[in-house]
């Protein structure tokens, strides 16, 4: 047996080599997309950290995406692979606009909990029910998750030209939440707002909870191997069921939050993929919710810095999405080799 | 660590060899070595007296090379024919001879004295018949040296006796047969040759005649342990009764007719029987794992379970050793796992079943089958349970490892435990039972240990 280094070392290690993959795939994208990297990086840079408002930008993209990372991270520990994160945002979204639409009037005190966790509610309300058509009827979560998305999308598309729809009935947006309502900012010029300490927070109870606390250790045993979970009579089903409930909780707070510290209002134009963008960040942040948080924060880097690239080239838009697949099919074949690597390295012990 | 050191095996037509060696013994790497899987830092390799390069599954093939794996290679949801014609695809895009391949493979069957149902879905065929599947495959591709990893694990004792039957009409037909192999007996019944490996080195060979059981006993594990203590505990108040239960498998089928049993405390109470005669339906519902479907289960302790497949319903493989050691039915709803406080815990089990382990940290999957094993027996066992109910759990283990786990069930009686030991080893029924009772269509029926031994080969 070789030499095992604590499993810190191990993270650490694993974190710094997806830190700089990531880097030397941004610039071969840079290169392919005829940009020169030598301006075009430091623009990105610039755009993400050079200054006050480009932290407080970076930080508020990464906020949408470690929220729903942890979200899915949760339930794919629980071995149930919800992808329907952006149509648990969505609902999230819907869910806080259509608490200001029936209680706008509260104090903010009590309007911003209760908006956030009726996003929050709406969120794990639409995971849930896939996970119940999965223990009830044989249905596939991957499959249902992603139907679901599209469920999400027209349902929104309906509300804000419907019931939802902003007091004047002109444009399909709901009604913009006064200034006093939307969530706390250190200064309204920068996009740095509360949710960004709410995704923190949760990255490190979560961290805590998945790998410290009893419940976790349910969770992650009925995720590696529901039969022994069985075993021990721990109910895989239920256990998985409330991973999901959870899961799609922490995607509707993400959107509560993008609804009441980012757009204000919800329209069609709400569904901006971060749900989809959160998959690779958990899968980059592997599994673990501060690997999550710091994905998160890489790719929140990333579109902030790209968005500010795309003032001077148009392209900067795509990029983001370019660096998420090309990043994702890199680090999985690289985790594979290793594993095939380790694998063939590997004396047999019986 | 190095795995294998300075062996030499030849392997000859028309032999059948044994591989004999404890769980880290480097049986396996000598396997993966012959297959093509390993390479080795020194040494060489020649077929047929020419020299071969090592380290190319492909070149060992060709050169007439099959393994039989102890987990077997078949996709479940796949038919008989399809597996069978795993072995023998071309391109993709080429044309698939479905029918060409089952006439061969129905053919080579036959010589050995052996039909199947091609069109058969292969998951739900009994292990023992999926094995033969697998056989099948290596015998269909006409091969010269057929490897088996640990064939006798799966089975029940008639098919053990089958599968003897088998290999020695495999050596007949002039083929070579390298046989990986535990039990001792097995060995000698059917074996030409045997080489030893102990630690990684080659602690003895022989031809089987020359060298006697105990001789090859000694070198695998130096010496033996005295395994064979008759019990004569006192028997205490009944711990758990079953009146009239009857369990569904699952698929809803009922697995378990109407059986009535009492176990006592302090006294093991065996269950043998030929596999799938609802022996793990009726474990489970002893375990409380699942329902009943009518009848009654009295009894108040919690039941301490080690199902019978470690790495299917025992292990989380990529958690760590310490974690797996805490999979219990006593895992709390909330609260922190005081991780020192366990760990420490973990390791005073580690030092008391004489584990064998790198770090507590490494992924329970790093350990041998054996210590795998223990890792089970020693969650199961460390509360001092009243109520323990066992399947196979010494199945695939080598002797030290299965001699230390049926002392730890027989001390477990000793302290009061009430044990129901399910077993597919007749041996080690009569070895640890009280009394005993065989399965069958999912019922018990009454056998006594004069019984038991006489239905033993």
């Amino acid at each position: 047996m070789t030499a095992v280094r604590p499993q810190w070392m191990r993270s650490a290690g694993s974190g710094l080599l997806v830190f700089f993959g990531l880097l030397v795939i941004l610039v071969l994208t840079l290169a392919v997309f005829g940009l020169n990297p030598a301006t075009a990086l430091p623009t990105i840079l610039s755009g993400a950290f050079g200054s006050p408002a480009a932290w407080g930008r970076t930080l508020a993209r990464s906020t949408p995406l470690i929220l729903c990372g942890l979200g899915l991270t949760l339930a794919w520990r629980a071995a149930v692979y919800n992808i329907g994160g952006e149509g648990q945002y969505v609902m999230g979204g819907i869910g806080s606009a259509a608490f200001f639409k029936l209680a706008g009037a509260l104090p903010a005190f009590i309007f911003q909990p209760a908006a956030l966790l009726c996003g929050a509610a709406l969120g794990g309300l639409t995971a849930a029910a896939a996970a119940w058509l999965q223990a009830k009827r044989g249905v596939q979560v991957v499959i249902s998750t992603i139907l679901l998305n599209f469920i999400a999308l027209n349902l929104l598309t309906y509300l804000v030209s419907g019931p939802l729809q902003e007091s004047t009935g002109r444009r399909p947006l709901s009604d913009r939440i006064p200034a006093d309502l939307a969530l706390w900012r250190a200064d309204p010029r920068i996009d740095l707002h509360a949710g960004f300490l709410i995704a923190l927070a949760a990255g490190i109870a979560l961290q805590v909870w998945l790998f410290g606390a009893w419940g976790g250790f349910r969770l992650r045993l009925v995720g590696e191997n529901a039969r022994a979970a069985r075993a021990v009579r721990i109910p895989a089903e239920a256990t998985q069921m409330k991973a999901m409930l959870w899961s799609g909780m922490l995607c509707g707070l993400a959107g509560a939050v993008s609804h009441l510290a980012m757009t204000r209002q919800i329209g069609m134009g709400f569904a901006e993929g971060w749900g989809f963008l959160a998959i690779p960040v958990a899968l980059l942040g592997g599994l673990a919710p501060m690997g999550v948080v710091f994905a998160g924060l890489y790719f929140g880097a990333l579109v902030a810095g790209c968005e500010v690239l795309a003032r001077s080239a148009p392209i900067g838009n795509t990029l983001v999405y370019v660096i998420q697949a090309a990043g994702v099919l890199g680090f999985m074949a690289l985790f594979e080799w290793q594993k095939r690597r380790e694998l063939a390295r590997r004396p047999a012990l019986d | 660590m190095t795995a294998l050191e300075g062996v030499s095996v030849e392997i000859r037509e028309g032999e059948v060899h044994a591989v004999l060696g404890e769980n880290g013994a480097g049986k396996s790497t000598l396997m993966g070595l012959l297959a093509g899987h390993l390479v080795p830092d020194s040494g060489t390799l020649a077929i047929g007296g020419e020299p071969a390069a090592w380290g190319d599954p492909g070149a060992m093939r060709r050169a007439g090379l099959a393994l039989v794996h102890q987990h077997f290679q078949l996709v479940p949801a796949f038919t008989v024919a399809e597996n069978l014609a795993l072995d023998s695809l071309g391109t993709l895009g080429g044309v698939l001879d479905l029918a060409g391949v089952v006439e061969n493979a129905r053919e080579a069957a036959a010589k050995v004295g052996w039909s199947f149902d091609p069109s058969a879905p292969t998951g739900s065929l009994p292990v023992g018949v999926q094995q033969r599947i697998e056989i099948t495959k290596a015998l269909a591709t006409d091969a010269r040296i057929i490897i088996l990893d640990e064939p006798t694990a799966v089975l029940a004792p008639d098919e053990v006796l089958d599968l003897i039957r088998v290999l020695k009409s495999l050596r007949e037909q002039g083929r070579a047969v390298v046989l990986i192999a535990h039990k001792l007996s097995e060995v000698f019944a059917v074996a030409d040759r045997v080489t030893v490996l102990r630690r990684g080195r080659l602690s003895g060979e022989g031809r089987i005649g020359e060298v006697t059981e105990d001789q090859v006993a000694r070198m695998m594990v130096g010496d033996l342990p005295d395994i064979w203590t008759p019990s004569e505990r006192p028997l205490g108040e009944t711990v758990l009764e079953l009146r009239n239960a009857e369990v569904k498998g699952d698929r809803g089928e009922t697995a378990v007719r109407g059986v009535s049993m009492t176990v006592r405390a302090g006294e093991i109470v065996g269950i043998g029987g030929v596999d799938g005669n609802g022996q793990i339906e009726l474990a489970e519902a002893l375990a409380l794992v699942r329902p009943l479907s009518s009848g009654e289960r009295i009894g108040a302790d919690e039941p301490a379970y080690i199902p019978q497949d470690r790495q299917v319903d025992g292990l989380a493989l990529d958690m760590s050793i310490w974690e797996n050691m805490l999979i219990s039915t006593k895992i709390p709803q909330t609260g922190s796992v005081r991780r020192g406080r366990v760990q420490g815990w973990a390791q005073g089990l580690v030092e008391r079943f004489g584990i064998r382990l790198g770090s507590l940290d490494d992924p329970v999957r790093s350990l041998s089958g054996g210590n795998q094993q223990k890792v089970v027996v020693a969650r199961t066992l460390s509360a001092g349970p009243r109520l323990i109910i066992a399947v196979n759990p010494t199945r695939g283990l080598d002797l030290k490892a299965a001699s230390f786990v049926r002392e730890s069930l027989q001390s477990a009686a000793a302290d009061g435990a009430a044990v129901v030991l399910f077993s597919a080893d007749l041996d080690e029924l009569a070895q640890l039972a009280d009394r005993s009772w065989f399965m069958s269509s999912g019922r018990l029926t009454q056998a006594d240990a004069a019984g038991l031994t006489g239905g033993r080969t």
